[in-house]
């Protein structure tokens, strides 16, 4: 997935996370996460995040989250709406029914 | 319940509020404000902040609901506006106190002065930024700012006199696409003006100097006169974070016989460089020469004086810009 322009995605508020999502001109993810509860967290957000860029096949990309104690799915789901926002693609598979 | 409510823009009794709400914590409500965010309990506004451009402004959280996640809604909330609009590299100015309020909410710290934090939403911004610049042969290094609105023989004779005192000399061409001439245009203009002189290193200003950035127009508690307060930021910035990246040690301006704004700014960074280890020139300005009164001639239809206000190789570019923009002179 080829990130075109710079989208947002979440809100600041206790248990969410907000993911920018930019292109960036170097091959890679430049991930700068900011979270309260970093210490204990930050480790697996980040993974959670990378491993969601990965599905979509995002190799280049500038991510900035301030993640206010977000859950795994909460950060997943925030990085993937903006992931395809920032591609500007709207044709995501829902997962209902699953 | 707290309740969010965003307008932009604000209608004329919310305004009203919004002023006095502002007003009882110290703030003074501007006219730049294109987005703002409100937080309600009950009929009562708790938090408020606007969006100016790039700039957070006009944030206030009232005693009561502090702590309580609204400033992190009302921060939200415009840095979702900013996005849709397309805006996605954010600055805001707090009292150094607030640092670590807004440092959770996703701001990093550019330059403080005794009174005032700039931050901005960007880790690595102003740091890839300093990184991006081209540097000077080992040496003096010198440093110019300036808007170019166009490009005249003052500024050449400025920027000449300036790269004949030091090794290098920085040219930093303002980026804010206020004046009549763009950015793109007025960069140009300058590169093809000063070509022969091999010393000279171009940059774009983007937001760190003399932009709607670091010009804050608000927030200054009482007996901060707002003017010098932001000139005092811009310096700080240039002085604290850029200056030292390049090893800059000498900052040229030319005398300014005509703008009380630019002249007033002179004045202090006459007073505070030296703070920072770096030294003001001031070069008198050539024949009176200045990019007002080639906007002036432009308006006037007066092509004879703009060409011998302003270099031949970039005369077509001033005439041609000017035929497709006329009456927009300012």
């Amino acid at each position: 997935m080829q990130i075109r322009t710079s989208a947002l995605a979440g809100t600041m508020e206790s248990s969410d996370i907000m993911v920018r999502i930019e292109p960036s001109d170097a091959e890679g993810i430049e991930l700068a996460l900011e979270s309260s509860v970093i210490q204990q967290y930050g480790k697996q957000i980040e993974k959670v995040m990378r491993q969601a860029l990965s599905e979509l096949g995002v190799t280049s990309a500038r991510v900035s989250a301030v993640d206010k104690g977000a859950l795994d799915c909460t950060v997943r789901a925030r990085v993937l709406c903006a992931a395809y926002r920032a591609a500007e693609r709207d044709d995501f598979t829902w997962e209902v029914g699953v | 319940m707290a309740a969010l409510v965003a307008a932009a823009p604000l209608s004329g009794v919310q305004k009203e509020q919004v002023r006095a709400f502002l007003r009882a914590q110290g703030l003074t409500f501007g006219d730049d404000a294109e987005y703002t965010a409100l937080l309600y309990e009950g009929d009562a506004i708790v938090a408020t902040g606007s969006l100016c451009g790039q700039v957070l402004k006009y944030i206030a959280v009232s005693e009561l609901a502090q702590g309580e996640g609204a400033c992190a809604a009302i921060v939200s909330a415009l840095v979702q506006q900013a996005s849709r609009w397309g805006r996605s590299h954010l600055f805001l100015y707090t009292k150094p106190g607030n640092k670590a309020l807004f440092s959770s909410l996703g701001f990093y710290a550019l330059v403080q002065t005794a009174d005032i934090l700039m931050m901005e939403n960007r880790k690595l911004g102003l740091a890839s930024y300093l990184a991006s610049l081209e540097r000077g042969l080992p040496g003096t290094q010198g440093a110019v700012v300036a808007n170019c609105n166009p490009f005249t023989l003052g500024h050449r004779y400025l920027m000449e006199q300036a790269a004949g005192q030091v090794t290098a000399l920085h040219v930093f061409v303002v980026s804010e696409d206020t004046s009549f001439f763009p950015a793109a245009l007025r960069y140009e203009m300058v590169k093809k003006g000063t070509a022969d002189i091999p010393n000279i290193c171009l940059h774009q200003s983007e937001s760190y100097l003399v932009s709607a950035a670091t010009f804050p127009t608000y927030f200054l508690k009482d007996g901060v006169k707002p003017e010098l307060a932001q000139a005092d930021l811009d310096i700080a910035l240039f002085g604290a974070r850029i200056a030292p990246a390049l090893g800059i040690s000498l900052r040229f301006v030319g005398t300014e016989p005509f703008c009380e704004v630019t002249a007033q700014y002179n004045a202090r960074l006459r007073e505070q460089l030296p703070g920072y280890g770096i030294a003001l020139r001031e070069l008198p300005r050539k024949d009176n020469i200045s990019a007002s009164a080639v906007r002036a001639a432009i308006q006037a239809g007066d092509w004879e004086r703009v060409r011998q206000l302003t270099l031949p190789q970039i005369y077509d570019d001033i005439r041609s810009f000017a035929d497709a923009n006329t009456g927009g002179a300012r």
